[in-house]
Formats: C-alpha cells, sequence, structure tokens
C-alpha cells in the first residue's frame, strides 16, 4: 500500500487546517451558508435532507486495516455507529456535526485519509478494480497509476472548478469490474507486442439522464506519457464544456457533439504541445510508487483444499460463499474474499462500527492488513489462503457479513435515495430490502446465478441503473413514488445501457415485475447461460409480454 | 477593493475604459478585447498603456495578433465557479508566451489564490473584506503535485532532484 511522505502529510495537514478554519469561521457567522457550500463540498460535506453527510475517500478501494479501525472510531465517536459504502469506493458518514467535521477530518489526517475532492466540480476519487494487484486476469496491477493520478489531480491549479464532476477509472484486468466505460475518462492497461505497458484511453462515458458509454480515443497511450495526456483531454474539456446547464455539462455531452474522432484529434494537437515538458512522472517516481504495491510473498499452495470441500459438501451456505465469494487469486492456494455487504433485508453498502472492527481483525490475521472497497459496496480481504477460508466465514456469519451472495441477485447497488438524499424522487434503500426479502432462498438465488440488480432514486442515476442487467429508476409520478424497469444493462467489458421495458409500477408492482422477468429467464436459458446472455439473445419482447401481458 | 500581489509584479494602475470613450493621452487603459480587434494603430499611438478585458469563454488566439500592442490582460471571471478563467491564464502564458501582469476580478474566492497564481496570474482585485483571506491562503501550501506553467516542478520531480524543490521566478 502508499505510504505518504514528509509532502503527502503536510498537503492533508495543511488542508484539515484550512477547513478549520473555513468551519470556525462559518460557525461564528463570518462565513454565509452560500459562501460556505463551496469551500465545504471541496472537502467532501453534502448538506442532506436531514443532516450533513461527509463523504471520504477510500483512494482507489484500498486500505489498512488500522484504517479500517479509524473508519470504525469515526462512526461510533461522532456518527451514528454506521457507514455507509459507496459505488465510488468511498464511505460516507450520514449523522456528523459540523463542528465535529474538522476533528474528523484529523483523524483521517493521521491515519493518511481525506475527504479531498470526492464533491464539486472536479477530479474525483480515482477507482479500479476492487481484486487489483492480486487477481489471475490482470496485464499490471493498476494502482500505482491511481495513486499518480490520485496526486496530479488533488487540488490541481487548472482543473479544480470544471463544468461538472470528473470520474476516472482505471482497470489491469481482462474482466472489467470497474466500469471503466461509463466512465468519463477510461483507462485500460494494456501491453503492447514489445511487451511494454501504456493505455487504452475512452472518454464520454457516464449515466445520469443521458447515459452514454465512452468511446476510444487512444488504442494505446504509452505509460510515461499518462499525466501529459490526462492534462490535454481536461484541458479540452475545461475550456468547451458546457456551463450554461448543468446537465449537459459532463464531457460525455461535449464529446457526443463534437465527435469522438474530433475529441481525439484536439487532445492529440495539445498533447502535441504539452508531452515533453515534465508534466509526466519521472521513471523514479513511478518506480517508487511501485514498490509500494509489490505483491505480498505468498507461499504457493495447493488449490485442493479438502477440508474446504468436506465443509462446503456439508453445509449448503458454505459451499455457496466459497463459489460465489471468492475469486481466484494469481498465487495458487489463494483467493480474495467478498464479503458481502448486502444481507437479505439490510441496507447494500452500510456497515456497522463492530463489523468493521471486525473486518480489520480478520484483515491482519487473514489478508496481510490488506482491505478493498469495491464499486459494488462490498469489502473484500484480498491474498487469503484457502485453507483459512472456514474460520474467516465462521467468524463472518457471526456478525452478519457470511451472506453467499457476490454477484447474485440481492447483491444490488442501490442509492441511498430518499431516505436521506435530497434530490431523490423515491426511496431505494426500502425496495432492495423487499427484493431481499422476497429472494431470500439461496438454493433459489444459486440456481438463478450471476445477476445484477442496480436501484437509482431519481435520474441522477447514483445506483446504476443504466447497468444493471436488471435496472430500476425511481420516479416521482403525481407525487407518487413510481419505479420504472430496464433490462439488459451491464458495466462489464460488454458494456451495454439498459432499455425501459414499459411503464412503470409501484413498490409492489415492480418487486413482481422483477420476479416475473427471472421466470422467463429461467424458462428460456440454455445451458449454462446467465441472465444478461439470455436476455441479449432472445430479446425483450418475450419479457414484456410476461409482465404486461399481450396486448 | 484592494489589489493582492500574488508574483510581486509591478502591478499596473490603470482606468477600464467605458463604452465610446477615448483614451487621454498616455493614460493606461483597460479595453475589452472586442473593441481592441476594432481599434486602429492611432488608438494604441494615443494611449499609454492598453490592457484587454477578456471575458473567460475567449479563445486564447484571439490575443495572439495583439500581443506586441498590449501591456496586461484583466480576465473577468462572471462566478468563481468559472475554471475557463485558469485555463485562459495557462493558455496565455504556456501558448501565446504573453509575459505581461495577468489580473483576475470578479468574485473569485480567497481558497482560490493559489490556483491563480499557479495558473499565472500576478494580481487579483478583491473586496477590501477579503484581502487579509486571500493573502493568508497564499501562504497555505508550499509543496505541489503538479508541475505548472510558472515554473513550479512538481513533487514527483521535487523528490528525486538532488535540490528538493526548484521553485522558478
Amino acid at each position: 500500500m502508499y505510504a505518504y511522505d514528509k509532502y503527502d502529510h503536510a498537503l492533508v495537514n495543511a488542508r484539515v487546517a484550512e477547513f478549520r478554519d473555513q468551519v470556525d469561521r462559518r460557525v461564528k457567522g463570518e462565513l454565509t451558508e452560500e459562501e460556505f457550500r463551496p469551500l465545504r463540498l471541496m472537502n467532501g460535506l453534502y448538506l442532506q435532507l436531514h443532516a450533513y453527510m461527509l463523504r471520504v475517500a477510500v483512494p482507489y478501494g484500498t486500505l489498512s486495516a488500522d484504517q479500517m479501525r479509524t473508519l470504525a472510531l469515526i462512526a461510533r465517536k461522532y456518527d451514528k455507529g454506521y457507514g455507509h459504502f459507496t459505488t465510488r469506493q468511498n464511505i460516507q458518514y450520514n449523522w456528523p456535526k459540523l463542528s465535529d467535521t474538522p476533528d474528523i477530518l484529523q483523524e483521517l489526517a493521521d491515519v493518511e485519509m481525506h475527504a479531498i475532492q470526492t464533491s464539486g466540480n472536479c477530479i474525483r476519487n480515482v477507482t479500479t478494480d476492487q481484486f487489483a494487484g492480486a487477481t489471475a486476469d490482470e496485464v499490471a496491477d493498476p494502482r500505482p497509476y491511481a495513486e499518480l493520478i490520485r496526486q496530479w489531480s488533488s487540488f490541481h491549479p487548472e482543473f479544480s472548478f470544471l463544468p461538472r464532476k470528473f470520474k476516472i477509472a482505471i482497470t489491469g484486468a481482462d474482466i472489467d469490474r470497474a466500469a471503466v466505460k461509463w466512465h468519463d475518462i477510461g483507462l485500460v492497461v494494456k501491453k503492447n507486442d514489445a511487451g511494454e505497458i501504456g493505455f487504452e484511453v475512452l472518454v464520454g462515458g457516464g449515466m445520469g439522464r443521458t447515459p452514454v458509454i465512452a468511446k476510444t480515443i487512444r488504442d494505446f497511450l504509452p505509460e510515461a506519457d499518462l499525466l501529459s495526456y490526462l492534462e490535454a483531454i481536461l484541458r479540452v474539456y475545461n475550456e468547451q464544456g458546457r456551463r450554461d446547464n448543468k446537465y449537459k455539462a459532463r464531457i460525455k455531452i461535449l464529446v457526443d457533439a463534437m465527435g469522438a474522432d474530433e475529441y481525439a484529434r484536439q487532445t492529440e494537437e495539445e498533447w502535441q504541445k504539452i508531452k515533453d515538458l515534465p508534466i509526466d512522472f519521472p521513471a523514479e517516481e513511478a518506480a517508487r510508487i511501485k514498490a509500494f504495491f509489490a505483491p505480498p510473498p505468498l507461499q504457493v499452495l495447493s488449490d485442493d483444499v479438502p477440508a474446504v470441500e468436506e465443509l462446503a459438501a456439508k453445509n449448503f451456505l458454505f459451499g455457496a460463499w466459497v463459489k460465489n465469494n471468492t475469486n481466484q487469486h494469481k498465487v495458487p492456494g489463494h483467493v480474495n474474499v467478498t464479503i458481502s455487504v448486502k444481507p437479505h433485508g439490510g441496507i447494500p453498502g452500510d456497515a456497522t462500527a463492530e463489523q468493521m472492527e471486525l473486518v480489520a481483525a480478520l484483515a491482519d490475521e487473514y489478508s496481510q492488513g490488506e482491505l478493498r472497497i469495491s464499486h459494488e459496496q462490498n469489502l473484500i480481504l484480498p491474498h487469503v489462503a484457502k485453507k483459512d477460508l472456514p474460520a474467516i466465514w465462521a467468524d463472518l456469519d457471526e456478525a452478519g457479513l457470511g451472506t453467499p451472495n457476490a454477484g447474485l441477485l440481492t447483491d444490488m447497488i442501490a442509492c441511498p435515495g430518499l431516505d436521506y438524499c435530497s434530490l431523490a424522487n423515491a426511496r431505494s434503500i426500502p425496495l432492495a430490502q423487499e427484493i431481499g426479502k422476497r429472494f431470500d432462498d439461496f438454493k433459489r438465488l444459486q440456481d438463478i446465478g450471476p445477476l445484477k440488480i442496480k436501484i437509482s432514486g431519481c435520474i441522477n442515476s447514483c445506483g446504476h441503473h443504466h447497468a444493471g442487467h436488471i435496472g430500476i429508476l425511481g420516479v416521482d409520478r403525481k407525487g407518487e413514488e413510481n419505479y420504472q424497469l430496464l433490462l439488459g444493462g451491464s458495466g462489464a467489458e460488454d458494456a451495454s445501457k439498459a432499455a425501459i421495458l414499459g411503464p412503470g409500477f409501484d413498490e409492489n408492482g415492480i418487486i413482481d415485475a422483477v420476479e416475473k422477468v427471472v421466470a422467463v429467464y429461467l424458462g428460456e436459458r440454455t445451458d449454462g447461460e446467465e441472465f444478461l446472455a439470455t436476455y441479449r439473445r432472445v430479446g425483450p419482447q418475450v419479457f414484456k409480454e410476461a409482465v404486461y401481458g399481450t396486448r | 477593493m484592494a489589489l493582492v500581489n500574488l508574483t510581486g509584479i509591478q502591478a499596473g494602475d490603470f482606468t477600464v475604459l467605458a463604452e465610446d470613450q477615448t483614451p487621454a493621452e498616455a493614460a493606461a487603459v483597460a479595453v475589452p478585447l472586442s473593441r481592441l480587434q476594432d481599434e486602429g494603430d492611432d488608438f494604441f499611438k494615443v494611449a499609454g498603456p492598453v490592457g484587454a478585458v477578456l471575458a473567460t469563454d475567449t479563445n486564447y488566439a484571439d490575443l495572439a495578433p495583439l500581443m506586441n500592442k498590449i501591456a496586461f490582460v484583466v480576465i473577468d471571471f462572471p462566478a468563481f465557479g468559472d475554471g475557463r478563467g485558469f485555463s485562459l491564464a495557462v493558455r496565455l502564458r504556456k501558448d501565446v508566451g504573453f509575459k505581461g501582469e495577468i489580473r483576475a476580478t470578479g468574485p473569485v474566492i480567497p481558497d482560490q489564490a493559489l490556483f491563480l497564481l499557479r495558473a499565472g496570474f500576478d494580481t487579483v482585485e478583491v473586496p477590501d473584506a477579503r484581502e487579509a483571506a486571500f493573502k493568508a491562503a497564499l501562504k497555505r501550501f508550499d509543496a505541489f503535485y503538479q508541475t505548472d506553467y510558472t515554473g513550479q516542478v512538481s513533487l514527483a520531480h521535487a523528490r528525486h532532484s538532488k535540490n528538493q524543490e526548484r521553485k522558478a521566478s
């Protein structure tokens, strides 16, 4: 993991001091709420329906056990004993007192964390594959590049007041677990024929009310040119992105308006002018940062562990958990464990301070003191020896964290919705809870197989409904909560936009509709065919007829 | 209003020329770019130092033909969040090679002081009540993650340089 040096510490501490001064001026009335707003937003502090919300960055979703313990401490000391892990690999606290927020930021700074640029029209937390550096299907660990981008984008003098927020995601794996094609910039780490590392660069992806899948503007950008090329992309956007309408201000609208080829041309033209200036990190700096992400010294072990197989044969839930919640590590005999934060009937992504502390203790004992957060709002123990799975599962299960549903229908993404958010039109959490209860049969879930439901409580689509195999969008219809059903989206390497199937439903109706959709899939699928493949093969009509009847 | 000097430049003392007003002989005047583009050589002969007032949506390339006629530039922010002003200043330094004073006007906020400095601004006009906050904000950070166009080299370089941070004049 990256460790701060004196410069990183100084910058983060200076930021805390600055924010303490701003809060102090606000509390004394020297700053109006209007003046304070942009300042607090730059530190991740939102004003929501009922209270302030603080969004803390977990850069590229990697954190240490000690950092997780600090997150737990903050939940207990300054909030109501829990936190919410988000689709951007961050954590949100829903009930902090304004006057406490400088102390919270200091607690974070002391363990090399911050809330910088988790909000505002700037470059946000860079996200990546939750299994980065640990998965078998990877060209290279993307996290050193994410850290280089984190530093470059922090307090950028030119790009801190963009037309709109700006999200960069990077993956180094064949399977895209970071949804890079749905980001303002997506980066895919690649090797060229000479074996050199570089990036495929995509721009203009995004969800919101206008979902767009990013387009490739460069097939192979050499590693050493990363930051200057990003600067060129950002300069074109900062100058030409629309500022007259916040719903048309994201880069996707600009790329769409000028065309990806023209965007590529303008980027290239600008990049040629700056690429030889000392904008890019020198090779020594890349080496320094990569050293922090050196693979842990894991012993090669056997993938056949009889104790695991025996317990799996005896205990269906453990067997399902091993099947669904573990991912093959690049070192034989090891796996990456997904800890589901999606208990049936629970709030997707919410974890209590006690749960966070347990996970931190497990990380110390079994995963090299390292943890990850996935964009699907789960926690990950990387680098786990397979033989330790029974002990880990027993501890997790006792704490309500043993749900064996990773990647299955109830592993839903849901935005906070109308329960917390001032933008929402409808509730998301109760719907997710009801779906969890309706599908609370693990044999049935296992039979249904991989299926991603994603729920947003408004058109801003924080719940990624556009990328759901089944997407649900909450809207307001004449004062009533109404839910639209979308099918066929994907956030993976085969990214696609989900399409609305037909008229919306009330809360009970939408859950019935999901049941019908699943029933159609079970009836139509061929051997081993997953939901999305079946939908793509048979098309929407048969689903439409089942849900709405023949007309 | 107070003038905060970010770089220590000899700041210009000028008046903004009203529409249709002709400059007094040898007077330092700031004039909207659109008017400067229409003025002939006589205008520049009569006036003293002439500056261009730019909206944030100005294309930097429009300045190039006037570069040897103008002494300073004023970039007028309509709102503090209009970040085009930062790129425009960068362009003037980097692409046009403008060496004169660049001044920021409009509702910029103290927390932008270092961003303004590092984007290439020399001076910023602020309400008197905010002068102290602007000056304090300038001292908040002394190390930076990015190479910029004012001579600051990124920490990524400074970490490996024998002289530590190099700061250009």
